[in-house]
């Protein structure tokens, strides 16, 4: 396996499985535009097809597509042998995907890397029973949606995941598809989607008493994020969010998992059909003009319009806007540590609750907080939890994190001894500023 | 004689960011910017002495005069600091740098603080086309005319065939070559975007026409960026060597310069250049001027170029006007692979205003900057092996005002 040539002449080949799929295409793209030939597989040649098109119309360009052949299941036999990679991206359903490795398996050579695009599926489970070259070659590659625009991407290992291929795999999509890599435990949710659904999650528990115009102006843009958290849970989908935070719960013990347990009226809702964006409406509804926006009442289920909601002045709100908006980050967020009143408090727990559950984790899914600061950033468009401690000031954060009534993690007060006077966070590639949007 | 002119480096933000996306006023960009820049180089922001502000029309794109005053509000120490603006076009950053230049070499400052800006994205594509038809003569050239500057440089490339001949495959891969070196920057706009000979080579839906040959990836981009960039005198610049221990040739110098203007209008431009070898004969006196200044006999001597490619047919000007083949001959320095990365004479290792971005006010400040990287090997991914002596070319409208720096070390 240790290879010295330059990675992108050891993939010369990809066969994209699952290429009808927004991430089986979108993330096929990225291959092809680094000039590797590129096979879309699908259930059948048509649907790849349509894939093919999707890779186009992601990229712009309908120049990609003669980098891009298209073929059924049916010719899984005569494509994969010839692949340096199997990219898998179909329906993340255990059983779906294991069946499709058994055909892998029996065609692939043994030096080809098989790689799975799961956002939370447990590595380990997903090689029982295969070939012990299969396991060896098997990774995740957790790519961000739309990895055209996300560049932040997880890496896992399984248990019997040669080193040397995750090696080649990091070092291969950094340089040719120019992603900004973190590697990750293989634990429920990986990184990124564990720490950024306890955040989406609470939020919604709070938007269940408090409503959704209210949490998403408390827990907006202004707190270091491009999308506020409740139209980023309509945008993912209310069953793609019940998945992922079910699957940690099924999973995962820590000190926070009460907030990651889905509200039970959000589960009823769902239920009865409410999806987010892709159903047309979940907490929020457009009235198809795109605006004005009708938001849900949690208790009746019913859509009222944005301006009938009641939501009091956010005074801190505005003047955190403003510093931002001129570029006082730091100014504008140790506004934000010392808000008086309730519903500040209410925000702090939120962001307290970030920072010291990512540090958390620390050890657990990732080696380092540096791990979980790119996710966020690169994965998620959010300021990683050890900006925020910069920006906000160390101690006090710490404080802030005290008075919220939640744990202050070892693993934040060693950083903050290892640090001294420098900063926390150290990404050179990563521009802090953009994550703070002058946005309520 | 005058003073020489250290560069001590400096910070460029991400060129992908929008930040009116971001909901940001430009003084955030122009804050960290220079924050960033005092930062990288460990100079404390009470060591400034002179501040210039290079931008195009703020006035237009954000309604937003007096952007010398903007410098001020960056940091308390700046309070009561002398400020001022310049304009000149796309030229803007480089005239900045001019000013601070010519003070440092007359003794008036010892430290100069110099930064580009442009907020670009408030407008829609059409009405910014609008906005930078007032860098030409905007009654006689510009108005009432949908995207008027790549017409303009279309109307470059239309002179270069009448005069030489012009194939599009040499100005696709500029194009090419632009993206490609972007993709190793991690300023640049286009890092992750999508780009291949096949679909600089279609000329089709996916890639318009939006200036006679001027096809959408002939073009530099629309960007919001800031740049910013340390000068200083030998006396500041030795104590500086001295508390960083390092040795005072190590920090590069301003080698060299060249500075004209050419008439406003292009049609004017191109009939007095009747019957000239260069297409644009100030471009050219500005490139040898800034040679001859530093001691250069040759363009063989200089190690990489940062040139102004606004559009293809401008870094293709470029070629033959900085000397790297006879007139009019510039494909074969592409087809020799000689402006390539790997090239004996590489331009826009960065990705240049066609991979990196153009924000108009920040990029001749960009150009030095990364000019700066390349002579003291700081380049990361896009270095030019052992590069000492760089050369940049900016310019102002459709060839009018240009400039040209030589750092050297």
């Amino acid at each position: 396996m240790s290879d010295k040539r330059n990675p992108a002449d050891r993939i010369r080949r990809v066969v994209v499985l699952g290429a009808n799929g927004t991430m089986g295409y979108q993330s096929g793209a990225l291959f092809a535009a680094a000039d590797v030939d590129v096979v879309y597989l699908a259930r059948t040649k048509e649907k790849a097809e349509k894939g093919r098109e999707g890779a186009a119309n992601a990229v712009r360009s309908a120049a990609i597509k003669s980098r891009i052949s298209c073929g059924g299941y049916d010719d899984l036999g005569k494509h994969v042998p010839d692949a340096d990679l199997i990219f898998e991206a179909v329906a993340e359903d255990l059983d779906i995907k294991r069946a499709l490795y058994e055909k892998v398996d029996a065609a692939r050579r043994d030096d080809s890397i098989v790689a799975t695009v799961s956002s939370g599926l447990s590595i380990d489970e997903l090689v029982d029973g295969r070939s012990d070259s299969f396991a060896r070659n098997f990774c995740g590659l957790h790519f961000f949606n739309p990895p055209q625009v996300m560049v932040g991407t997880e890496l896992i290992g399984g248990k019997a995941t040669d080193p040397q291929v995750l090696d080649f795999v990091e070092s291969y999509s950094e340089k040719v598809l120019g992603r900004v890599m973190v590697r990750t435990a293989n634990t429920a949710g990986f990184a990124g989607n564990r720490v950024g659904f306890k955040v989406l999650n609470e939020a919604a528990q709070l938007a269940m008493t408090h409503g959704p115009l209210l949490v998403d102006r408390l827990l907006g843009p202004y707190t270091g994020r491009a999308m506020p958290p409740l139209r980023t849970i309509d945008l993912v989908g209310w069953d793609v969010h019940r998945a992922i935070v079910d699957n940690v719960c099924a999973k995962v013990e820590d000190e926070a998992i009460a907030t990651y347990r889905m509200p039970e009226r959000m589960r009823a809702l769902l239920e009865q059909g409410t999806l987010g964006d892709k159903g047309g409406y979940g907490f929020f509804k457009s009235d198809g003009k795109g605006k004005p926006k009708l938001v849900l009442d949690p208790t009746s289920g019913e859509y009222r319009p944005e301006s009938h909601q009641n939501v009091p002045e956010l005074p801190f709100v505005d003047e955190i806007v403003f510093l931002h908006r001129i570029g006082e980050y730091g100014r504008a967020m140790q506004r934000f540590a010392e808000a008086d009143g309730e519903l500040a408090e209410m925000s702090r727990r939120v962001i307290g609750g970030y920072i010291s559950y990512s540090f958390h984790r620390v050890g657990e899914v990732t080696e380092s907080i540096a791990g979980i600061d790119r996710i966020m950033a690169a994965g998620f468009n959010w300021a990683p939890p050890s900006a925020l401690v910069d920006t906000i000031g160390k101690d006090r954060t710490v404080k802030m994190i005290e008075q919220a009534g939640l744990p202050v993690p070892k693993q934040l007060t060693d950083a903050i001894a290892r640090a001294g006077d420098g900063p926390l966070f150290d990404e050179p590639r990563l521009s802090l500023g953009r994550y703070f949007v002058a946005a309520a | 004689m005058a003073n020489d002119v250290f560069v001590l480096g400096g910070h460029q933000t991400d060129f992908a960011r929008n930040w009116n996306k971001e909901g940001k006023h430009f003084l955030a960009m122009m804050r960290e910017s220079v924050l960033g820049a005092l930062e990288l180089t460990d100079v404390p922001p009470a060591d400034i002495e002179v501040a210039h502000v290079g931008n195009f029309a703020a006035e237009l794109y954000c309604k937003q005069g007096h952007l010398g005053a903007f410098f001020v509000e960056i940091d308390p120490a700046f309070s009561g600091l002398p400020t001022s603006r310049h304009e000149a076009a796309c030229a803007s950053g480089s005239i900045a740098l001019l000013a601070a230049s010519a003070e440092i070499e007359a003794g008036r400052y010892g430290l100069a603080c110099v930064v580009g800006v442009e907020q670009m994205k408030t407008v829609g594509s059409k009405v910014g086309g609008d906005f930078l038809g007032t860098a030409a003569w905007y009654e006689l050239e510009a108005e009432g005319i949908d995207f008027p500057f790549p017409k303009l440089f279309g109307k470059l490339g239309d002179e270069y065939d009448k005069r030489y001949g012009l194939k599009a495959e040499h100005l696709d891969a500029i194009s090419v070559i632009n993206y490609a070196n972007a993709k190793l920057n991690p300023n640049a706009q286009t890092r992750n975007w999508y780009m291949s000979a096949d679909h600089a080579a279609c000329k089709g839906d996916d890639n318009p026409a939006v200036g006679g040959r001027i096809h959408l990836t002939d073009c530099s981009q629309v960007t919001d960026g800031a740049a910013t960039l340390l000068l200083a005198s030998r006396d500041y610049a030795a104590d500086y060597a001295r508390r960083r221990g390092i040795d005072l040739d190590a920090i590069p110098r301003l080698a060299g310069w060249g500075h004209h203007t050419a008439p406003l209008r292009f049609a004017d431009k191109v009939k007095e250049s009747k019957g000239h070898k260069y297409v644009l004969p100030h471009v050219r006196a500005t490139v040898t001027d800034a040679m001859g200044r530093a001691g250069i006999a040759s363009v063989d001597s200089i190690d990489g170029i940062e040139t102004h490619d606004c559009f293809t047919t401008s870094e293709y000007m470029a070629i033959d006007h900085f000397g790297l083949t006879a007139p009019g001959e510039s494909w074969k320095a592409i087809e020799e692979g000689r402006i390539a990365l790997t090239g004996d004479t590489p331009i826009n290792p960065s990705g240049g205003l066609i991979g990196a971005g153009h924000p108009v006010g920040a990029t001749g400040v960009r150009q030095c900057l990364d000019a700066y990287k390349q002579v003291t090997g700081t380049a990361g991914d896009y270095q030019v092996e052992g590069a000492r002596t760089f050369a940049t070319l900016n310019i102002g409208g459709s060839g009018t005002t240009s400039v040209s720096f030589i750092l050297s070390r």
